[in-house]
């Protein structure tokens, strides 16, 4: 045998063994695992789940799924947004329920206020509850304008028209408190409320109705 | 020996070293469609927030395959804008923004009606395993579609219950799951 036909063979032999340690048809080999089975196998995941995902290198990865890394890494700046738009609203809300009292009370004082079978004092109890309905809604108000808005969001859904809503119960708290204040004027005055301040409790009863509306667009599905 | 019979040696045995790799590749399986939809109860109304953008991938090997099911937080939709900030905020959505699910499942099972499953899912920042759930199996040609519910809680993954007009949200969180795999 020549030198030639000599390494020839040695690189067959190598190939034969390369095949007997990595198993063609049989169940036990990968070819692109290790031919060799770890001395130790890894330990069962928690709680001994027989079933449980191993920590095996065919296991899929994340990254086998083609995410892009905007959607799979943490946003850290994205979820402080969020935090302080989560509590801002959730001020709003406690406030637009305690908001609620006194608007109620508002509308019940307000059989007393006019007409003319009137007291001063029901009418003073009147102002003073609409007083305190109008800086809490403020308040109330103030929460839900200065949350934070999360870029690329689309209202959707029940909340479209709890924001709808607010062009007509937002204008009305305005506007009523001044009609009121004209209408309590000409009352004082022992006049008869008259011009745009007798407007002041049909405008008052659609704020109110508003805000109620606008109140149950977020609590109760419809 | 000749040179021509070991050229033809070394042939075959190229050729069988190619052979062995390509018989004992894994098996995979590629998840072709998804929905996925949590339902939140409440007092004064019930929710559910569907997503379809999961993406998953099984590998089978030793008569065993492992799955792998991930899906943005983000894309579950509950019809309201302003409900599904919140759902991310409180789950720390942008912090966490991907739901994984792992299982590990005999490669038989694709031929079963039902199937138990144990499940890994992490989500929001917390890991969770649910022992032998069960799923409906339906094979049609290469295409295998599974149904089932996850019995998820809040408590599970350590997220405060939501709360409105102070009532908070019930703890349970089942989570439908209707998926079609696909083998290659």
């Amino acid at each position: 045998m020549t030198r030639k036909a000599k390494i020839s063979l040695g690189i067959g032999i190598l190939f034969l063994f390369v095949l007997a340690a990595n198993p063609v048809w049989g169940q036990e080999g990968n070819a692109t695992a290790p031919a060799q089975a770890p001395a130790n196998p890894p330990a069962k995941p928690a709680e001994n789940l027989p079933d449980a995902p191993s920590s095996s290198k065919t296991e899929p990865s994340l990254s086998d799924l083609g995410f892009s890394p905007e959607e799979t890494e943490a946003n850290a700046r994205q979820q402080a947004l969020l935090d302080k738009r989560t509590h801002m609203l959730k001020i709003h809300q406690r406030m637009g329920l305690i908001t609620t009292i006194p608007l109620v009370a508002t509308v019940v004082t307000s059989m007393n206020a006019g007409g003319k079978n009137t007291s001063s004092t029901s009418r003073d109890l009147h102002v003073a509850l609409g007083s305190l309905t109008g800086d809490l809604y403020g308040i109330t108000s103030y929460y839900a304008i200065r949350a934070p808005r999360v870029p690329g969001t689309e209202t959707r859904g029940q909340i479209r028209l709890h924001k709808t809503l607010a062009w007509i119960h937002g204008p009305g708290m305005i506007l009523t408190p001044i009609l009121g204040a004209m209408a309590f004027n000409e009352k004082n005055n022992g006049q008869k409320v008259h011009g745009i301040a007798s407007a002041h409790g049909p405008v008052a009863i659609v704020t109110a109705g508003a805000f109620g509306a606008a109140l149950l667009s977020v609590s109760v599905k419809f | 020996m000749t040179k021509r019979k070991l050229a033809a040696f070394l042939l075959l045995a190229v050729a069988n070293v190619f052979a062995a790799n390509a018989f004992a590749a894994d098996q995979q399986w590629i998840l072709k469609q998804s929905t996925l939809a949590y339902h939140v109860s409440h007092p004064l109304h019930q929710t559910d927030g569907v997503s379809h953008a999961a993406r998953g991938k099984g590998v089978c090997h030793d008569g065993q395959c492992e799955f792998l099911i991930a899906v943005p937080v983000k894309t579950f939709d509950s019809g309201d804008s302003n409900r599904d900030l919140h759902m991310i905020q409180v789950t720390r959505g942008a912090e966490f923004p991907m739901v994984t699910v792992r299982t590990r499942l005999p490669e038989s099972a694709a031929t079963s009606a039902t199937v138990k499953a144990d499940l890994e899912i992490q989500f929001a920042g917390q890991t969770a395993h649910y022992k032998q759930v069960p799923f409906q199996l339906v094979t049609q040609g290469n295409e295998t579609r599974i149904s089932g519910t996850i019995p998820a809680t809040l408590a599970d993954f350590k997220i405060d219950p939501p709360s409105l007009l102070t009532m908070p949200v019930k703890n349970d969180i089942p989570v439908r799951v209707e998926m079609t795999w696909g083998s290659q």
